[in-house]
Formats: C-alpha cells, sequence, structure tokens
C-alpha cells in the first residue's frame, strides 16, 4: 500500500508543560492573564493551547523552555495567581514535534496517533495551523516518534528532522561587543 | 558564530489575518487508552472529505480531549463516524463559530504575542471559545458573531505588514 506523503518533520528543544485547570467565570479571563503574567517575566510560550470545554471547565496548556521551569511554577504557584478551585499540573521534560502535512491533514493525525500508541508513545496534546500539526509527547521519546513516522509514511529523500540550532534571548538592552 | 536577532516595534507586525466562517466547532473526550481506536477512525478513508480548518487535543487526569473545528455541513458525517465507537454523550458541538488566525516572523520564539492576542480580545469583551498557538501561527475561535469585533481588536494590537 502506498505510504501517505509528508512534507517533513520538525523537533523542538526539551520543553516543559503546564496544564491550568478550573472552571469557567467568564469575568475571570485566564488565558489573558496568565499570558500576560509570562510576558512581564520575558518568558515565551512555544505552544498554547485554550478551551473553554463542555463540562463548564477551561484548560490552558503553556508548553514553555524546560529552563524556566522553576521560576514558572514559582510564578504560578504565588498566592492569588489563581483563582480558588483552580489547579496546575506540571509535567517536566517534554518536546515537541512537528510535522508538516502536504494534505489529509485527519488522515495523517489519525496514522500518527495510531502509530505512535501502538509503541506506547504517549500524546499530551496536539496543535495545528495551516501547514503544520503539532504533538506533544514525552521529550526522550521524540526520537522513537520520529522514527514511528518515517516508518508509517512517506517523506522526501534524503530528509533529516529540523532541529532547532538558534537559541533566541530577549533583553531589552543589546551590550555591544569590544571588537 | 552568533546570532542575534532584534524586534524593535511599536507593534507587532503579522502578515495579515484570515478567516474562516461557518464552522461547528465540535468536542469530544476519550480515555487515553481508547485513543489508538480514535487513530484508526480518523485516518480511515470514509473521513477523508473532512477538511477540519483547526483542530487540538488536552490531555487531563487520564483522558484526552479533542476539538474540531470544520464546515457546519460537513459536522453531520463526522458525528456519525465516531459516534460508532464513542459514547454520544461525549459530544458537544457549538455552531456557528469562526476563526481567525495569523502569524508572524518568528511568532514561536519570542514572547508578548500570546499577550498581544489575548489581553486585546480580552479588552474587546470577546469570549474566546479555544485557540491554539503553535508554529508562528495564532489560532482563535469565536462565536461567529463576535469574528468582525475580534478581528478589529487584533488589527488595532497587530500591524500588518505591507
Amino acid at each position: 500500500m502506498e505510504k501517505v506523503k509528508l512534507g517533513g518533520l520538525k523537533q523542538s528543544l526539551e520543553l516543559c508543560q503546564f496544564d491550568l485547570t478550573g472552571s469557567s467565570n467568564l469575568s475571570e479571563n485566564m488565558v489573558s492573564k496568565i499570558s500576560a503574567l509570562l510576558a512581564s517575566q520575558k518568558i515565551n510560550i512555544e505552544l498554547v493551547t485554550y478551551n473553554l470545554k463542555r463540562n463548564k471547565n477551561q484548560q490552558l496548556t503553556l508548553c514553555i523552555s524546560q529552563d524556566t521551569c522553576v521560576k514558572v511554577s514559582k510564578l504560578l504557584g504565588k498566592d492569588g495567581c489563581l483563582p480558588a478551585g483552580w489547579g496546575v499540573h506540571c509535567r517536566e521534560h517534554v518536546g515537541v514535534l512537528t510535522v508538516f502535512p502536504h494534505h489529509s491533514a485527519m488522515k495523517i493525525l489519525g496514522l500518527v496517533i495510531a502509530s505512535w500508541t501502538s509503541q506506547s508513545i504517549p500524546i499530551y496534546g496536539i496543535a495545528t495551523s495551516l501547514s503544520t500539526i503539532s504533538f506533544i509527547t514525552d521529550y526522550h521519546r521524540v526520537d522513537m516518534g520520529i522514527k514511528a513516522i518515517q516508518n508509517s509514511f512517506q517523506l522526501p529523500d534524503n530528509h533529516a528532522p529540523i532541529k532547532p540550532e538558534l537559541l533566541y534571548y530577549q533583553s531589552d538592552r543589546v551590550k555591544k561587543r569590544e571588537r | 558564530m552568533e546570532t542575534i536577532a532584534i524586534y524593535w516595534e511599536p507593534r507587532i507586525k503579522t502578515y495579515g489575518f484570515q478567516r474562516f466562517s461557518d464552522l461547528a466547532l465540535i468536542e469530544f473526550s476519550c480515555l487515553l487508552h481508547e485513543i489508538q481506536s480514535l487513530g484508526d477512525i480518523l485516518s480511515h478513508d470514509a473521513l477523508h472529505v473532512v477538511e477540519p480548518k483547526f483542530i487540538m487535543a488536552q490531555e487531563s487526569n487520564h483522558e484526552i480531549s479533542f476539538t474540531f473545528c470544520l464546515p457546519a455541513k460537513e459536522e453531520k458525517g463526522f458525528h456519525a463516524s465516531l459516534g460508532k465507537s464513542l459514547s454520544p454523550n461525549s459530544l458537544r458541538c457549538v455552531s456557528p463559530v469562526g476563526i481567525i488566525f495569523f502569524y508572524g516572523p518568528h511568532f514561536g520564539d519570542r514572547y508578548g504575542i500570546a499577550d498581544a492576542t489575548f489581553s486585546s480580545l480580552s479588552k474587546a469583551g470577546i469570549t474566546v471559545i479555544a485557540s491554539g498557538c503553535s508554529s508562528s501561527s495564532v489560532y482563535v475561535v469565536v462565536i461567529q458573531g463576535d469574528m468582525d469585533k475580534a478581528e478589529e481588536a487584533l488589527t488595532q494590537t497587530f500591524e500588518v505588514a505591507k
């Protein structure tokens, strides 16, 4: 049987996932509050999903750099940061694997789910864009996930997953270097 | 070699706002151990005609909840395919909804993009039903009637690059 074509793969650096869940009090917009809190600390959120769920709860899932995990845990754990009844679950050492579909996003999603779960590779979250599907899994299982995808799909010749080579640091000022 | 990229933007630049309207948001949950059968259903040929505009999934308490935004006309067929193996009472549908999505340079690599998005929508009194920000893209799902107001609020915050 002909394999489904994929355009490529991209993997993230090591990340930490926070799942914030609580009741849906719309007067307190948690997605806005938490994203403002992290921006004030110059912390980038690499992946966000937010949902007003059917059971009247909200869930906000954030993936941030593993390096900032302790800092974010402290921020979220401060008194008054989250409303009463809200909980935070922190999952350290996760990674995001992004696939670039040519077409058939639904089929690709189904095939990745089926191939990963058959090899006990967990999926902690998914988000799509116009040309990508991103999967959150354990960082130490990303290579296994890549292999499973390489076995299930047809990728371009000489394909190698894109790995991040640049680290982005943001500061208010840039020091001029002595030459 | 070291590369330093700096963004000095009075307003964050985006490549423009795009919209999908007349969509249905379908949400359902399944137990983590059931996810493989869901993968089988989604990869089945019968669902090839379904073209979701946005998909997200979140894990919580040994369950994973999926949210699909797809053209409202595809809702019934999708329901029927899922209903074969998932409990119907685990389904929720909100319709009509719309999506506004946009992307910009290094959106996934720098802080403040999510804040700019959600703060501007919150100040404009827009309820975000679902959202996903990944790979330099921001997707916001709102009630269809709120789409114009939401785009207006985002346009005031972000600058469309010419």
